[in-house]
């Protein structure tokens, strides 16, 4: 049963977000025995109340707190934006681990490191990680079941001679597993899954936490602030609850799990008079390096219905293209993955207006559509700041986010659209559209894991370098954004990591 | 394309906004409500006319009759009566449709109309609008029917049992 931790109470590690990283990390506590307390900013919902409705699924789990610059389109709800995401969960690959011995640095303003850890140290954690997420074609899991907008892809991946092409890899339950439903093909993953057939916290890490006892979470909280001894290690978080009333929760160790803006947010807002620029920041690390992946969205008019609303919106992958070959004319790779959407966002990615833009539209039946993502390189410059003077409703400062396509990543872009075009061409498409699409739906860096302190702001479990007992919990660790969905690496690294603390305590140097 | 992108979702949320207006409301009648937004009724008809064939340039589908393009028009209308920005964004975007020619933007025949528009496209208010119809016209479920999108199908129990795999034309073998 859920259990109420004292404020004062300084044994508990204190977990911020219960979202993928957050949730994860946080259970994966609790099931060891450690007293966790997780605050969570937003409200907790429950299957009943999710909707096939975007707009209204919106304004019940997305983030609507002032921001500025580049968008984040991410969710502020118990379970986090893995009430939103897709669940398409591709493994990092081994020489993306090492970013800069690979591809050797870009230019003089990317920052391109090496990942502290490999993939053979991840490896057993992707196997943990999948198997918690019930992640299609592993573990005794079935491929999830083939859409129509797969079977298009899949048959245009064979004309133009791509080999790998898999509707494995997805952590959405194909069948009814660990007490979560099989997918019912209902179609609006992305406002949240009214089966709980895709993986979210929700209910999955967060009740299963609840049950060892140990786990309190406390919803409708805001982190503002973490304070530190004068020694220099952290003691206790200041959160403001709904009525804007602040309270501090004393802490043995917290681990931050915001998602990447919050993350910096929470880090720089902390600043104090020993650590003026923020925790974690004597590098000036801490908020650059954002990265968040390139992406491209492509829709074709088929000859014939496709009908690709019905069922999963991202349930296949082409692999050909992940690999580091430069003779494209771009460092590391990208991913091709199904995507399906509704009327108003395909206008809305076809962007513009008249009949440009409904030529799409007019034919909705008739779309196939994919989603790219590849590796994007960190840059300095690419960073999260907070505003100097504007405040939001908890009188915290705005977060600003700059971030700019490197042209490698435009180069990537341009090469996937022109493969996406051979693809559908050669089953007859009629129209094509292909695009950017700067969501910020993948977040990463801004806290990376450097072997010298002086490159990054963590070190390999995700503990701050210079502070013992504060973690990072989510995708602000990544040292590079490497090309797969993020999610199964921030989950892996979040069961590591809480080995590590599990550990730390036991030898009783945490 | 970053901003301009920031900008075109924020307007989801104003769909949002929208809808639980609209719905919040009993049998809308559009007079009555864009007469609150425009102050009188001959005034609220002319923006009823003027916006309804906007809309209809903005997202153009033969199929779809002008009913639906003035119903959800009337939406929007209603809405800006509780939003003072949206109103004095539809404000501007009529001055300055009817101010471009020496007739009034409703009195021009159509290619005019559309030439118009695309005189002002690069002005703010006209990203307002047509994100604000974008919003409004793609979530009105009138418009779904003629575009052949169902919307929600949990209550349907998803396509599990209805063709999200039934797919027959493709090339044999793949
Ligand atoms: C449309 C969409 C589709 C996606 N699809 C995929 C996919 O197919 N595969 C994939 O790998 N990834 C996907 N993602 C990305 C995925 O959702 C994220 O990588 C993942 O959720 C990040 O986990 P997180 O723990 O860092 O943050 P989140 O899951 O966002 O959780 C952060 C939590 O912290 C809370 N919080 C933040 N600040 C505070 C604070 N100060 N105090 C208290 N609480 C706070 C937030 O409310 C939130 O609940 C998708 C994202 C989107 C938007
Ligand atoms: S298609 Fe499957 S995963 Fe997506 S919302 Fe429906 S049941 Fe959930």
């Amino acid at each position: 049963m859920s259990k109420l931790f004292e404020l004062k109470d300084g044994s508990v590690v204190v977990v911020i977000g219960s979202g993928a990283g957050g949730g994860t990390v946080a259970n994966e506590l609790a099931q060891k025995g450690i007293d966790v307390v997780c605050l969570e900013a937003g409200s907790r919902l429950t299957l009943a109340d999710i909707v096939n409705d975007p707009p209204a699924m919106d304004a019940k789990i997305g983030w609507h707190d002032k921001r500025m610059g580049s968008m984040a389109w991410i969710c502020k709800t118990v379970g986090g934006t893995t009430m939103r995401w897709s669940g398409v969960t591709p493994r990092i690959q081994e020489h993306e681990f090492k970013a800069l011995s690979t591809y050797g640095q870009f230019d003089a303003g990317t920052t391109l490191i090496d990942w502290p850890i490999t993939l053979d140290e991840l490896a057993p954690y992707y196997d943990k990680a999948e198997d918690k997420m019930g992640v299609s074609g592993t573990h005794g899991i079935p491929p999830s079941a083939e859409t129509n907008n797969f079977k298009v892809m899949k048959a245009g991946a064979k004309r133009v001679g791509y080999k790998e092409v898999t509707s494995t890899r997805t952590a959405i339950n194909p069948v009814a597993r660990d007490g979560r439903a099989g997918c019912q093909q209902l179609g609006f993953c992305n406002s949240g899954c009214a089966m709980g057939a895709k993986w979210s916290t929700l209910y999955t890490e967060v009740p299963a936490a609840e049950k060892t006892g140990n786990f309190e979470l406390r919803t409708e909280v805001m982190a503002v602030k973490i304070n530190h001894s004068k020694s220099g290690q952290v003691t206790g978080v200041v959160y403001a609850d709904k009525a804007g009333i602040l309270h501090e929760q004393k802490a043995r160790a917290i681990c931050v799990a915001g998602n990447v803006v919050e993350t910096t947010r929470l880090l720089l807002n902390s600043a104090s008079p020993m650590f003026p620029e923020g925790l974690g920041n004597s590098s000036d690390h801490v908020g650059r390096n954002y990265m968040r992946h390139m992406f491209a969205i492509t829709n074709a008019v088929m000859p014939n219905p496709v009908n690709y609303h019905r069922g999963t919106r991202q349930s296949g992958i082409i692999l050909d293209e992940q690999y580091h070959k430069p003779g494209r004319g771009f460092a590391g790779g990208y991913i091709l993955e199904t995507l399906g959407l509704d009327p108003w966002n395909l206008s809305n990615i076809v962007g513009g207006w008249g009949s440009d833009n409904t030529k799409f539209t007019d034919k909705f039946t008739y779309i196939a559509g994919a989603f790219v993502t590849g590796e994007d390189p960190p840059e300095a410059a690419n960073r999260i700041t907070l505003h100097a003077t504007e405040k939001d409703a908890n009188g915290l400062p705005v977060p600003v986010l700059t971030y700019r396509d490197h042209p490698n990543s435009l180069a990537m872009r341009e090469h996937s659209i022109k493969m996406l075009r051979e693809l559908y061409e050669s089953l007859g498409a009629t129209e094509f559209h292909g695009g950017d699409v700067p969501l910020g739906a993948h977040n990463m860096g801004v806290a990376r894991m450097s072997a010298k302190a002086e490159d990054g702001v963590t070190n390999r479990w995700g503990q701050i370098h210079d502070i013992p007992n504060l973690f990072v919990s989510d995708g602000s660790v990544f040292s590079t954004s490497a090309a797969a969905n993020p999610t199964l690496t921030i989950v892996a690294l979040a069961i590591r990591q809480a080995d590590h603390i599990a550990a730390r305590m036991n030898q009783k140097t945490l | 394309m970053n901003d301009s992108f920031t900008t075109r979702r924020r307007f989801i949320v104003a769909a949002v906004t929208l809808s639980t207006i609209t719905t919040s409301l009993s049998s809308p009648s559009w007079l009555s409500l864009s007469a609150a937004w425009a102050g009188s009724t001959d005034d609220s008809a002319a923006a009823q006319t003027l916006f309804t064939g906007a809309a209809r340039l903005l997202f153009p589908h033969d199929r779809i009759p002008d009913s639906v393009y003035a119903s959800v028009m009337t939406n929007v209308l209603a809405a800006a009566a509780n939003d003072p920005g949206l109103s004095s964004t539809l404000q501007s975007a009529e001055d300055s449709l009817n101010s471009r020619r020496s007739q009034p933007w409703v009195a021009l025949e159509s290619p005019e109309q559309l030439a118009v528009l695309q005189e002002l496209q690069g002005e703010s208010f006209f990203v307002v609008l047509t994100e604000t119809v974008r919003g409004n016209f793609y979530y009105h479920p009138d418009v779904w029917k003629y575009i052949d999108y169902p919307g929600s199908s949990k209550e349907f129990g998803g396509y599990i049992h209805r063709g999200f795999d039934d797919i027959d034309w493709l090339p044999e073998g793949s």
